[in-house]
């Protein structure tokens, strides 16, 4: 696995005559660190096209691949962020003369997951990530007589914590995160994953609780996964957990947890209710805990949701100062990330490049992952961030409604959501 | 310029270390949470203020000062403290809050890949400035909601400089007396710093607290930390000392910072050497509260811990973080805890009647509509 220090690098002018040159990098640099052939094509794909689609006012564009073990990542840094990277929009109409678009679509298309953020000194990197697959293997069950948990929760070793995911799955807990112990093991290698498992007395796992980045600041529970009978035995070991997990969390980058999905057993008085996700049975809460105290922040709001936000900061006794968002700098141009779950039929829009035409790609957006079969819409805005709020008008105009407000004093998430 | 790449200039523990936000100002906070009033209960000040003889110095300074810079070193000031505790004036160093002498200590016997040890649940200024030090911060569990000297001692290794002993600790207003000081400084022997944080010593009534200055005589690894933001009213004005053996206080003189401490704070903490009658008002303010505060936490069915100092922590059935933002948006500021890894606990200050009250009438409504 390479870190993000010492991943390798190549700097080359923008445009197509380069495009190759990279491609040759992302394929030899895979070659020498054995990412397997099937993910190296795909990166060299998409850094060729993006490469080719690179205008000259990107001055020099960087690129960086990583073996992150459950996925691999390939950087592309620009050196400005004033560009026109509309095309890595997936809804956007193609124009076949506009080979740049199109090279920019089909990157984006063959990445599993699209992040964009400001690089250093007014440039802007992008993230293409490429899940790596596993083999599905039939798992052990845990065994009868599991005793009652020894000390305090810990930050647990590979094999104990494959041990658990195994037993977990075996029963049916924890929810999604528990599947898949060698997936598991490498999110946590990559620094994708925390865990923390409690243990009985012969050493062996008795229930866990994950946590992986959510945004900028907070991090989504999952879980627990308790391998125990229902008893005070079960509720004790609930609490252990969370509180070992908040132990081990304070005092660092992140300020809050949420929890979208909370699996059976999860103690409630332990959060908030910060909003529902619709689901088949009408809709479940959306739970929240902060780590530290919330001294209040500015939120940028559409004026669509105005209301809607103000009621929530009001319900949840948030201090903040409620501002219209100022018009985006770029004319047109707005693009949005997609992150798909395909098993469960879920799309998570996200703004990748704001501009004017915000709204409008927005809602074709969600026109195309509908029309593409996905029967549960997603989206999240960071209202932290002014250009963000425009947005908002095309995802409910496309029909979702506001369904979480996350806080976060540097930028609460607004969770907005809808279902076929 | 093409060559500024920041990330390269910075350690990898700096890089690394979540800068500290402090809460933003009260008129910033009462237009945030729509309130007319703010109480501030969270950062355990004395109702009080300073005694009176600072008072009166504050009040007759005379602005034309400010354009001189203070005495470098706090020359008088050293010497009233001297005095007051039978000690040499240049065993004493001053500093802009207590907070800049915990600085200074880990700066004159710290490098990176050495190690601090203290507790989980304490004062969060050594960790941090440890952290972003390059040095790790070892943390040992609190037992029974006190530092555990076994375990304390048990992580002591051959990198370790310094141990931070917060005694009374805060949040949890725990305490060990002078037996158990000397019987823990004994089985260190000298293995490392010990550091006496007693920023709430003159809270303590109890005779069997340490002296340390004593101890100090005996045990040449000791430091003690004091301030003067807590009994004596003087938070505003930053000043904090500590006082060590003369071999260690000369040491440690090498990494302060000269000129560091105002004119004013100098001046004012001057005066309050060594006012008995305010310590006495402010016990007896702290006595009251505390036992109006056990009352509200009886009605309530609250745990409540805290034995010594100006706070004592509450239990809550539901989340501190959701507590506390509910309390400001009735006009009241108290310290959640999760931070402090009590999570679910709530730590109020002992401020004025007024303040207290308001507190109480705001918890019962919060904790009515959990």
């Amino acid at each position: 696995m390479t870190s993000e220090d010492d991943a390798p690098r190549l700097t080359l002018p923008p445009g197509v005559r380069f495009a190759a040159v990279g491609a040759e990098f992302i394929r030899g640099i895979a070659a020498a660190t054995g990412i397997e052939a099937r993910l190296a094509e795909r990166m060299a794909l998409i850094a060729e096209e993006v490469l080719a689609a690179s205008p000259a006012t990107a001055v020099a564009v960087t690129l960086a691949l990583r073996d992150r073990r459950h996925a691999v990542r390939l950087d592309v840094v620009f050196a400005s962020a004033e560009l026109d990277l509309a095309g890595l929009d997936q809804s956007r109409d193609r124009d076949v003369e506009d080979a740049a678009g199109v090279g920019l679509y089909l990157a984006a298309r063959l990445a599993d997951h699209l992040t964009t953020e400001p690089a250093g000194r007014g440039g802007l990197r992008l993230g293409f990530d490429l899940a790596r697959a596993y083999p599905a293997r039939a798992v052990p069950a845990p065994p009868d007589g599991l005793g009652m948990p020894v000390g305090t929760p810990v930050d647990p070793d590979d094999a104990t914590l494959a041990l658990l995911v195994d037993w977990a799955e075996a029963k049916g807990a924890g929810g999604p995160a528990f599947r898949t112990a060698a997936r598991v093991l490498d999110q946590r290698a990559a620094g994708d994953l925390f865990a923390r498992v409690a243990l009985d007395a012969r050493r062996r796992p008795v229930g866990g609780l994950f946590w992986q980045p959510f945004g900028r600041r907070l991090m989504a529970l999952a879980g627990p996964a308790l391998l125990l009978p229902e008893g005070p035995a079960r509720k004790a070991l609930v609490e252990a957990l969370l509180d070992s997990a908040l132990a081990g969390l304070v005092r660092g980058t992140v300020q809050g947890l949420v929890v979208l999905e909370a699996a059976p057993g999860m103690k409630r008085a332990d959060f908030e209710v910060v909003g529902h996700l619709p689901d088949a049975q009408g809709g479940h809460p959306v739970l929240f805990r902060a780590l530290e105290e919330d001294p209040g922040g500015i939120t940028w709001v559409a004026p669509e949701l105005r209301d809607w936000v103000a009621g929530m900061v009001r319900r949840l006794a948030l201090g903040r100062d409620i501002e219209a968002s100022p018009p985006p700098a770029r004319a047109s141009g707005a693009a949005m990330a997609a992150e798909t779950d395909r098993a469960a039929g879920r799309v998570t829009l996200r703004p990748l490049l704001a501009a004017a035409d915000a709204a409008e790609v927005a809602e074709a957006n969600v026109a195309l992952f509908r029309g593409q079969g996905f029967s549960q819409m997603r989206a999240l805005l960071d209202l932290g961030r002014p250009e963000h709020a425009g947005f908002a008008q095309g995802l409910l105009r496309a029909g979702l409604a506001p369904a979480a407000l996350i806080p976060d004093a540097a930028g609460d998430l607004l969770l907005l959501a809808a279902t076929a | 310029m093409n060559g500024f790449a920041l990330d390269r200039l910075v350690p990898a523990h700096v890089r690394a270390f979540e800068a500290y936000v402090p809460s933003p100002p009260d008129d910033v906070l009462r237009r945030r949470f729509g309130i007319a009033h703010l109480h501030r209960l969270n950062n355990n000040e004395n109702p009080l203020g300073p005694p009176a003889a600072c008072r009166e110095i504050l009040a007759r300074w005379d602005p034309r000062d400010a354009a001189l810079y203070p005495q470098g070193d706090g020359w008088h000031l050293r010497r009233a403290l001297a005095a007051r505790f039978g000690l040499d004036a240049e065993q004493v160093i001053l500093g802009n809050g207590a907070n800049e002498v915990i600085a200074f200590v880990i700066k004159a016997f710290c490098e990176p890949g050495d190690n601090i040890v203290t507790a989980d649940r304490t004062f969060a200024v050594y960790e941090w400035l440890a952290s972003f030090s390059g040095v790790a911060p070892r943390l040992v569990p609190l037992r029974d909601d006190g530092f555990d000297d076994a375990a304390l001692l048990r992580a002591i290794d051959a990198r370790t400089r310094l141990l931070f002993l917060c005694n009374p600790n805060n949040p949890t207003g725990s305490w060990w007396d002078h037996a158990r000081l000397a019987r823990f400084l004994d089985a260190v022997d000298g293995r490392c710093i010990v550091v006496a944080d007693e920023a709430y010593a003159e809270f303590a009534e109890d005779p069997d607290f340490p002296d340390s200055f004593a101890l100090m005589a005996r045990h040449p690894n000791l430091v003690v930390f004091r301030t003067f933001s807590k009994m004596w009213g003087l938070a505003g004005l930053r000043i904090g000392w500590m006082a060590a053996a003369p071999e260690v206080a000369a040491t440690v003189r090498k990494t302060s910072i000269s000129y560091s401490v105002n004119l004013l704070a100098l001046e004012a903490a001057r005066a309050a050497v060594w006012d008995v009658e305010h310590i006495a008002a402010t016990r007896a303010h702290v006595g009251a509260a505390r036992a109006r505060l056990g009352a509200l936490a009886g009605r309530l069915g609250l745990k409540m811990v805290g034995a010594i100092g100006n706070f004592a922590m509450l239990h809550l059935p539901v989340a501190d973080t959701v507590v506390h933002r509910r309390l400001m948006a009735r006009g009241v500021m108290a310290r959640a805890m999760t931070s402090f890894r009590y999570p679910g606990w709530l730590r109020v200050s002992f401020g004025s009647d007024e303040a207290m009250e308001a507190f109480a009438g705001a918890l019962e409504v919060v904790l009515a509509e959990a």
